[in-house]
């Protein structure tokens, strides 16, 4: 197998067409298999993200990442294509993430705030004034680090619903596609999802991080 | 229309995605205006999906795609070498039946299977026995009681799984063993062992 890497390897690929995917599929399934990779390049960040989130560790979710696209290579004959590839393969590798985290017994270590009625009620906790923050903050470790602590708080059923949604941007009927649930679920576990985020971040991430000059030195804006 | 800062809470995340109701928005863009604390809410769910959203917020790992190119490269070529490797596998099972048939005409024409292979192979390979249907007895090649699904392996493989023979090929090999002569059939009991099974 000889897979041509793109010049810039971690340059953003965008995705093909849908019929292009899905002449790509068959060309696949028909043998070649060194098409594979050009299949599933576009999506490698997602993959790797949704991973990322569910497992919160960067070597289990590289591996994660790496056996989910395995898994699709070899039941690229179950994809229909009434679905996006995309969110096929976000569906694999949600179920590899999965089984990693009762494998290694991870979910004891889940937040103690499972068993919250799902009535869309949440009452906001802070009332920070938040600025729009500069896409840019973002190039900051620190700020990077914040992020994933904040999602890492989430129980894993917000947590699931909230990636699906607003890091992989799939719309609410295909969320509930891949989580086995209905979109009125998909819609109240993300506002309590996307409101505790809120209370989690917000003390900090009050404008002051994004200059962070202004802090007294020492200091981290969310501690 | 009226609403509480409860209500804006609930419908905050519709607002964000721009899924309301118009008249909804209206009354929610009406209660921001004289709400701060609802307000902060809304700009801080805003700030969430907009953070969250951007490709930046996810680093991935150094030289992530390059790894992982490489590591599904080998996986992809892995499957093909099992592939070969079952393909092996079963041409070397062919061959060897093809073999061991070789060898049984051999021996029914009286040609010594020393002649074709070593002593040792020779001798080994007159030990395999038939495992027929699913059954805790296997047969010697010939026994009138086989049937059903049939695999062969080695006698001594045999009684380490726990088979046994079954009473025919046991009264044969006693008769061989011991050079006494045939056993009378009523001296061991004679029946078909698959029946047994069942």
């Amino acid at each position: 197998m000889n897979l041509k890497l793109a010049p810039d390897a971690d340059s953003p690929v965008s995705a093909p067409s849908r019929e292009e995917e899905y002449a790509l599929i068959q060309r696949i399934l028909r043998g070649e298999k060194e098409l594979f990779h050009h299949l599933v390049r576009p999506y490698e960040r997602r993959v790797y993200v949704m991973a990322f989130a569910i497992l919160r560790n960067e070597a289990d979710a590289q591996d994660a990442a790496q056996d989910a696209l395995f898994k699709a290579f070899k039941h690229l004959a179950q994809f229909r294509s009434e679905a996006r590839f995309s969110t096929w393969l976000i569906q694999v590798t949600l179920n590899e993430a999965r089984m990693r985290l009762r494998k290694n017994h991870l979910e004891i270590m889940r937040p103690i705030d499972e068993v919250e009625q799902e009535d869309g009620s949440y009452t906001p906790r802070d009332f920070t004034d938040w600025r729009e923050i500069p896409s840019e903050a973002l190039e900051r470790k620190q700020v990077r680090e914040m992020l994933v602590k904040a999602l890492a708080s989430l129980t894993q059923k917000y947590r699931e619903v909230f990636v699906l949604r607003d890091v992989q941007h799939l719309s609410t009927e295909e969320a509930a596609d891949v989580l086995g649930i209905s979109p009125g679920a998909v819609k109240t576990r993300l506002l309590r999802a996307r409101l505790m985020l809120r209370d989690f971040l917000a003390p900090g991430l009050d404008g002051a991080w994004a200059n962070p000059s202004t802090l007294p030195k020492g200091t981290k804006p969310w501690s | 229309m009226v609403l509480k800062c409860e209500d804006i809470w609930r419908e905050i995340s519709n607002y964000v995605d721009g899924d309301l109701d118009p008249q909804l928005k209206v009354a929610m863009d009406e209660h921001f205006a004289g709400c701060a604390k609802c307000r902060s809410v809304f700009d801080g769910t805003r700030n969430v999906v907009q953070i969250y959203g951007d490709e930046k917020a996810f680093k991935l790992p150094a030289n992530f795609h390059p790894q992982l190119h490489r590591q599904l490269e080998a996986r992809v070529q892995g499957t093909r070498a099992q592939g070969s490797a079952w393909i092996l596998a079963v041409a070397a099972m062919i061959l060897l039946a093809a073999s061991v048939w070789v060898v049984t005409l051999h021996n029914r024409a009286a040609v010594p299977v020393h002649h074709t292979m070593s002593p040792e192979t020779a001798e080994r390979i007159k030990t395999l026995v038939v495992v027929a249907g699913d059954t805790k007895y296997f047969h010697l090649a010939g026994c009138p009681y086989i049937h059903g699904q049939q695999r062969t392996m080695f006698a001594d493989e045999a009684l380490r799984q726990g088979l046994i023979p079954c009473d025919k090929c046991l009264k044969d090999l006693a008769e061989q063993l011991t050079g006494i002569g045939p056993i009378r059939d009523n001296d061991v009991a004679s029946k078909d062992p698959a029946m047994d099974a069942e």
